[in-house]
């Protein structure tokens, strides 16, 4: 039996197309919808356009793809011989802006996906306003990014050798009070702690301790056996460092290291999203992928009671929240205004060259390629984080969320655990 | 007994949701979304699901289209969205184009120009829905929409205010001033003190960065970004994101003819201009060459 579904508001549409054997869901196939040509519309632009053209892939998580566009113009200077060293303060200031973007992504996908859709899947439809409580949070964080990045979305701040902005001690307390503001709701309205003793969690035994709307999430998704679902591969990749993110690669219990050069898209039959694979295997890349491969303790220990199922994958997500908030906070009482923003000149240093920018988006790892050809872009090449984790995977094994999803007994179980994965449609269509 | 709400339907053609992200970081959402029935919305949950508005079943008084569009191709569920789009134009009592790709045709008009294009405008033209929509139509650019001036319009829109609008349906009280207007390098305009480098909060950006605040419609420097700040007080320049010709070529580079600017701000002649730049440069100021703030050391 075959069914057919759209999956709608999720940074767009995605059609999924369910195949029943023996009253369970033995195949998923996921269709995206019309390629909008992002790469082939940077190709013959100047180099540096494409830290005002990438942003517009996506509208939740572009800051990443300037972050993304901007290194791999950095990576390409220096296979060129150019020295870029970024000042401390520049990469306070990036780390600082990137961290609020998957605040206010992770917030947003807790309170506008996870437990509307948890409330409909159990048929507990609750009076609460959710999305109030997103935009609230997604408000007061992007006001702190938008001190240093203009706006957003869609900023263009970080150029090569730094950044634009030249802030005062008047815009880091300014960015300090909305960063307090947004850990003062984690702590009060997400986890009902405050966030150095949420953070001194280091235990699965200890988790009952926390409360709020994560807490209570938590003890729901326990009793309605999600701790038992969505389990994939249980194989995890990061490739953007910062943020106290490390790159690697995680099989069981076995941390490795990583090499772009190992990556591999392929296109795939009845999508316009390309698959991507790492020597011919699938991963999981994300906050889940990211606590692992950092030996986070305590989604290591949650990890070991309930390996990747879909409540370790939406607890890494929320938990992420207060890492972040954590590392945002850190990021601005040592900030240093004297020094200087941007350590390069102006112009565009060199008109030949290949580079890559790898980054820890919201999503998962994102990965820029730009080959630069007579100070015109001759190709360009962007891998998002929703290709990793949706792909259909090859002919040895399923995709990451496709095999999460097999074995569900609905559509609607099915589509909660596809959800969960935090998926960007705009993304993979690029 | 309530009056009954406008019935608001937002829909999306080729698009990256930016701008429903940027009105979902409005700091009184919900306070404006109250005065409407939200009918269908991307993020938000909403009255209809998406297949309901496909079918052409959802009510609709107030259409926000976001996204390029193409005559064809862009399909959900097998139905081409320009279809449902000219549908609900037909329906609707106003039609507001949210962004600089609903409007003009946007940055991804660039991967098949001759097909994809804004909802009423093909770049500067008109396009054949021109006529037929014009009079329901409020044309807001900007890549992306700045979430106030939404909201302001639709506020305006359910109080029945009158909006006076330019040739290419712009509302004039966000688009009849520049991005210049209100920036916080303009005295270094005024003299013409070119800006150091990125990174710097002394200089303007016009001359050599490629800033085209001073001919970008758009009130980006009046009503502030994120309600605190704007590329160019942030040093990033302007690139025009709200004018038809979004997104132009070479965006950090300032054109110029024989060292003076291509383009001239909105509405200046050149010989104007020229001769305010000559007397301006005959001075040399000394608190515009300096450092705004001395840190010690």
């Amino acid at each position: 039996m075959k069914i057919e579904k759209l999956i709608e508001k999720i940074e767009g549409e995605a059609s999924l197309d369910f195949s029943f054997e023996a009253g369970v869901v033995s195949d998923v196939r996921i269709r995206f919808g019309l390629y909008r040509g992002i790469e082939q519309i940077l190709e013959k632009k100047a180099p540096r356009d494409a830290l005002v053209i990438t942003p517009r892939v996506c509208g939740i998580c572009n800051h990443a793809h300037l972050m993304a566009a901007v290194k791999a113009i950095e990576s390409g200077y220096r296979a060129s011989g150019i020295d870029v060293t970024l000042s401390p303060k520049a990469d306070a200031i990036r780390e600082f802006t990137l961290a609020c973007e998957l605040i206010q992504n992770h917030v947003k996908w807790l309170y506008m996906t996870v437990i509307p859709h948890f409330e409909s899947l159990t048929g507990k439809r609750s009076q609460e306003n959710h999305a109030l409580k997103a935009s609230y949070i997604s408000t007061t964080i992007t006001k702190a990014l938008a001190i240093f990045a203009g706006q957003w979305p869609h900023s263009s701040y970080a150029v090569p050798g730094g950044v634009t902005c030249d802030p005062t001690y008047v815009d880091v307390m300014q960015a300090t009070a909305l960063v307090e503001e947004a850990i003062r709701f984690f702590e009060q309205m997400m986890v009902g702690m405050p966030l150095e003793a949420y953070l001194g969690i280091d235990s699965v035994s200890q988790l009952h301790s926390i409360q709020g709307d994560v807490g209570r999430l938590m003890q729901r998704l326990g009793e309605a056996g999600m701790a038992e679902k969505g389990h994939s591969h249980d194989r995890f990749i990061v490739f953007g460092e910062g943020m106290g993110f490390v790159s690697g690669k995680a099989t069981a219990t076995t941390v490795s290291s990583v090499d772009v050069r190992y990556v591999e898209e392929s296109n795939q039959e009845d999508s316009t999203a390309k698959a991507v694979s790492y020597k011919q295997k699938q991963f999981e890349t994300g906050p889940l992928a990211r606590a692992i491969i950092a030996k986070n303790p305590l989604i290591k220990s949650l990890h070991k009671r309930y390996k990747d199922s879909l409540l370790t994958r939406v607890f890494a997500r929320t938990h992420e929240v207060g890492l972040l908030l954590h590392r945002a906070k850190e990021a601005l009482v040592h900030l240093d205004v004297t020094q200087p923003s941007c350590m390069l000149e102006s112009k565009l240093l060199s008109t030949d060259f290949e580079g890559v920018g790898t980054v820890e988006a919201a999503r998962g790892s994102l990965i820029h390629r730009s080959v630069v050809k007579s100070g015109r872009i001759a190709h360009y090449d962007i891998i998002v984080p929703t290709q990793w984790n949706l792909s259909h995977g090859n002919a040895s094994e399923k995709g990451v969320a496709v095999r999460a999803m097999i074995g569900s007994a609905s559509i609607e179980e099915a589509s909660f655990i596809f959800r969960s994965f935090d998926v960007c449609s705009v993304c993979t269509m690029q | 007994m309530e009056a009954l709400k406008p019935r608001l339907l937002w829909l999306q053609s080729i698009t990256c949701n930016g701008n429903t992200h940027s009105f979902l970081n409005h700091p009184d959402l919900f306070s404006i979304l109250s005065h409407f029935e939200l009918v269908y919305h991307p993020v938000l949950e909403s009255s209809c699901m998406l297949h309901e508005v496909l079918a052409r079943k959802a009510p609709c008084d107030i259409l926000i289209l976001e996204g390029a569009f193409s005559e064809q191709g862009m399909v959900k569920e097998g139905v081409e969205i320009l279809d449902v789009a000219l549908y609900y134009a037909n329906v609707a009592e106003h039609i507001v184009t949210a962004g600089t790709c609903a409007t003009f045709g946007g940055i991804f008009k660039g991967y098949d120009p001759d097909a994809i294009s804004g909802f009423a405008f093909d770049e500067e033209r008109q396009t054949a829905r021109f006529e037929r929509f014009s009079p329901k139509l409020i044309s807001l650019p900007g890549c992306p929409i700045h979430p106030k001036w939404l909201s302001y319009v639709l506020m305006m829109i359910v109080q029945g205010r009158s909006i006076p609008l330019d040739a290419m349906c712009r509302p004039q009280e966000l688009y009849n001033i520049t991005v210049h207007t209100g920036c916080s390098r303009n005295e270094y305009f005024e003299w013409k003190v070119d800006t150091k480098g990125f990174g710097l909060k002394e200089g303007c950006l016009f001359y050599e960065l490629g800033c085209q605040g001073p001919y970008t419609r758009g009130s980006c420097n009046k009503i502030l970004w994120n309600d605190t700040s704007s590329k160019t007080v942030v040093g990033t320049p302007c690139f025009g994101c709200t004018e038809p010709t979004f997104p132009k070529a070479v965006l950090f580079e300032t054109k110029t003819h024989m060292g003076i600017p291509a383009s001239m701000p909105l509405g200046v002649p050149r010989r104007a201009y020229l001769t305010a730049t000559g007397v301006a440069k005959s001075f040399k100021i000394k608190r515009f060459e300096e450092r705004i703030i001395t840190y010690e050391d």
